[in-house]
């Protein structure tokens, strides 16, 4: 067969496929994932989720366990979105060989729901100190944190309001709260939502919002000459966060999500072209071949069919814990059987073909006809058949991960799951962090199966499988 | 010829199973030894705790080294590599798994065979139940996709059926769980019975409480293939001539239907759910874990956690045994309803 005639078959079958209306479907959705896997840095917060997923300095300005920013649409409590705040008004003083400067960072808060966490961020020199305050919109000045710098060339400097401001927030909500008989331990409440409520009485027990614009204010004490603080700005880790939330070790999950569709891409592709390469090829050469080697063949192929796949790959894993290259080796290994019998029955009718025949007689070696003469005419329905193994691939390395069994330097779907089972996501209800993965498996899943169908049915007058 | 056939296909699936063992002993052989020699110093070390304490340490030292040897003769570890393969896979054909480690049966034993043989039935009941019903409502809904094919429900249910092709079990237990458990909570989210269990009948209304969710879940994802499948078998007979020949003698259209179709459609529709149970066996038994079911998917997630590697081999086993009993069992059944292969074929 000639890359022409090639070329004829495959605009052919382009002209039938066209008409299968589900075909083209999946064909677009096949489309939007392969454009997702390319865009895939600017769609994301967080583009280096994929090598940097188990790292937990990488996700460590994110609120744990917040929803989706858009529970806010279809809930009637507005709850404050992560954010970042960079845009301030800057001055200095001098007071002799001391310098302070002051930045103001103004933050509008028409929320129900206060952020988790409001976090400053600075690239520091030297030994400054860095003071935290906050003004709110009814005219409080709540004095947060002081936070001396020890001497450095230069590090990043991360203060966490939430977590260092405990003792001040609190002592601002005792102000207006009538403690008489019922004691409220400080770690019970939170830092922000004192300071993100009215000042009277409930703030520790139940705070009301307070809207308006409250000015975050950075005062930082530079005592030498030499000493530098740049780069400030604030991350708000808010009580919703990202399109998909994030999990319970503050990572965001669209982003996981994104990450993981090109591992399921290349696990669910490469899986079903090797394995269907071998079974097709196997097939040919069994019904080519003939006499005891076809027996003897076809004895290896029914040993292989004997294995019960899932279980056989589940102890593989546990015992051998292969990468993801070997998880793939290990998968095609057992599932080039799926084609073999149909492959070697048509193979079969293929052989008493007078072309062969004819090739035969015109001294064509066993192998030159088998991928010259044979294997071409199986192309149609070797594809066909790759397409409906993909899904099968995909959830095969998702199960295994999902017993923890997956690679570890990657991120798949089964994964993130199985993050989501331990974590308790079932059990809380984080149906965010439930729902994604297995709905973008269920996707990818239907996307070749809507191909993979469509191929079948075109395929089906001449080639029954079913 | 049936009982020749039916021997030949035994013998068959028999052969290819002592053939896995075999490759399963070789696979996984310094796995397991390792496991069995921390298990023997384990034993000798219990041994020399119990030891009379007047012994001098020269003693104790040959002692725990005579005992040592005993052991590595006992469990063949003096052997030859090929011989303690072989020895290992007859050891497995005859049923015994050796002890697990860390996991115990309820009554407290620590012998593989007994823990398996106790979640087995259990594994059994679920999947049966399910592809039951999956196969009566693949049924009802195939002949009307069938009769009406190219039609709108045809069409709409074929779209379902690729929509939950690669959807995971699952997951879609979790949210099933989630859902029917936690947010209305009308049924438990796992396990076999309530504890402690009740007793009488009302053990086994509980324990169809406890069943509702993961046959469920079995069932939404897989009546739809089965139902696909159905229409694909009667779609082929129903446009037979003989068909066409009852429809013109004016045979009502229900017992052309029921009498003549699906007397042919009988063998290739028995396959189908004796396949989607193997299917189940070898692709979906880890859905047992997400409902905490104690079955052998369930076994599987526990060895794992637990790191017990006797259980989890004895598991694979008794998983490939049940296999490759199911896939002789639906040829025996084949034979039986296909006369063409009962006759003999070529003779």
């Amino acid at each position: 067969m000639k890359w022409i005639d090639f070329k004829a078959g495959f605009r052919d079958f382009w002209n039938e496929f066209k008409r299968v209306k589900f075909g083209l479907f999946g064909l677009i959705l096949l489309f939007i994932f392969i454009l997702v896997i390319l865009i895939n840095p600017y769609i994301v917060p967080f583009p280096e989720a994929s090598s940097r997923w188990r790292d937990i300095t990488y996700w460590e300005d994110n609120p744990v366990s917040a929803p989706p920013i858009w529970v806010n649409w279809f809930s009637s409590i507005q709850r404050a979105p992560s954010l970042i705040i960079e845009e301030h008004t800057f001055s200095e003083e001098k007071m002799g060989k001391i310098k302070l400067s002051r930045a103001i960072f103004e933050y509008d808060y028409p929320y129900d729901l206060p952020p988790l966490d409001i976090i400053f961020h600075g690239y520091t020199k030297g030994s400054p100190v860095i003071m935290l305050s906050i003004e709110r919109p009814d005219g409080h000045i709540i004095e947060l944190v002081r936070r001396p710098i020890s001497k450095s060339d230069g590090k990043k400097v991360r203060v966490s309001i939430g977590k260092d401001s405990r003792i001040e927030s609190y002592n601002f909500g005792t102000k207006f709260e009538n403690l008489e008989g019922n004691r409220i331990e400080r770690e019970i409440v939170k830092p922000t939502s004192i300071l993100f409520s009215e000042a009277k009485e409930g703030i520790l027990v139940y705070p009301a919002p307070l809207r308006g614009t409250y000015k975050i204010i950075a005062e930082i004490i530079l005592p030498s000459k030499n000493d530098v603080v740049e780069d400030i700005y604030f991350t708000l880790s808010g009580s919703v966060s990202g399109w998909l939330g994030t999990d319970s070790s503050k990572r965001d999950i669209w982003s996981g999500v994104v990450a993981g569709v090109k591992w399921a891409l290349l696990i669910g592709l490469l899986t079903a072209l090797t394995a269907v390469s071998i079974g097709v090829t196997y097939g040919v050469m069994s019904a080519y071949l003939g006499g005891w080697k076809d027996s003897l063949m076809q004895r290896v192929f029914e040993l292989f069919l004997g294995v019960p796949l899932l279980p056989v790959l589940i102890v593989m894993s546990a015992i051998f814990k292969p990468n993801i290259w070997i998880m793939i080796l290990m998968m095609s290994c057992f599932f080039w059987v799926g084609p073999v019998k149909t492959v070697r029955s048509m193979g079969l009718q293929i052989k008493e073909e007078t072309y062969i025949e004819a090739a035969h007689a015109l001294g064509a070696s066993s192998s030159r006809i088998i991928f010259k003469h044979m294997i071409p005419i199986l192309i149609p329905y070797a594809f066909a058949s790759m397409a409906l193994y993909v899904p099968r691939a995909i959830v095969y390395e998702a199960s295994i991960s999902l017993l923890g069994l997956g690679d570890s330097t990657i991120v798949t779907w089964g994964q993130i799951l199985h993050d989501a089972l331990t974590g308790g996501a079932v059990l809380n209800g984080l149906w965010w962090w439930v729902i994604p993965p297995g709905l973008f498996i269920a996707l990818m899943g239907m996307t070749f199966a809507f191909i993979g169908f469509a191929m079948d049915k075109i395929l089906h007058p001449k080639l029954r499988t079913r | 010829m049936y009982w020749k056939y039916c021997i030949k296909r035994i013998v068959y699936g028999l052969a290819i199973f002592i053939t896995l063992i075999f490759i399963f002993s070789a696979l996984f052989n310094t796995t397991m030894e390792s496991t069995l020699r921390s298990q023997i110093e384990e034993e000798i070390r219990g041994e020399t705790l119990k030891l009379d304490t007047r012994m001098t340490p020269e003693e104790i030292t040959h002692y725990i080294a005579e005992r040592r040897e005993f052991k590595r003769h006992l469990y063949h570890l003096d052997k030859p590599i090929w011989s303690r393969i072989v020895w290992r896979a007859i050891n497995v054909l005859s049923l015994d798994f050796g002890k697990a480690t860390i996991m115990r049966s309820s009554s407290g034993e620590a012998d593989v065979w007994t823990i398996i043989a106790e979640c087995l039935p259990r594994t059994v009941l679920l999947f049966t139940t399910a592809i039951f019903i999956n196969i009566v409502l693949g049924l009802w809904l195939g002949l009307r996709k069938a009769q009406k094919a190219g039609g709108l429900m045809d069409k709409t249910t074929s779209i379902g059926t690729m929509i939950v092709y690669g959807m995971p079990s699952w997951w879609l237990g979790m949210l099933v769980i989630m859902f029917f458990a936690y947010t209305i909570k009308i049924f438990p989210s796992g396990g076999l019975h309530s504890v402690p269990p009740p007793t009488g009948f009302a053990y086994y209304i509980d324990l169809l409480h406890h069943m509702t969710l993961p046959v469920l879940t079995l069932v939404l994802i897989g009546f739809w293939g089965s139902a696909f499948l159905i229409r694909n078998i009667m779609l082929s007979i129903l446009q037979e001539d003989y068909i066409m020949a009852a429809r013109t003698r004016g045979i009502p259209e229900r017992k052309v239907l029921y009498g003549h179709a699906m007397r042919t459609a009988a063998p290739p529709i028995v396959t189908m759910a004796l396949l989607s149970l193997l299917a189940s066996v070898g692709g979906n038994i880890i859905f047992e874990g997400i409902f905490s079911w104690p079955g052998l998917g369930n076994l599987y997630w526990i060895a794992i956690e637990q790191n017990d590697i006797p259980v989890l081999m004895g598991n694979l086993f008794i998983t490939t045994a049940l296999y490759i009993g199911g896939l002789v069992i639906l040829d025996l059944i084949y034979g039986f309803l296909d006369p063409r292969i009962k006759v003999g074929g070529k003779q």
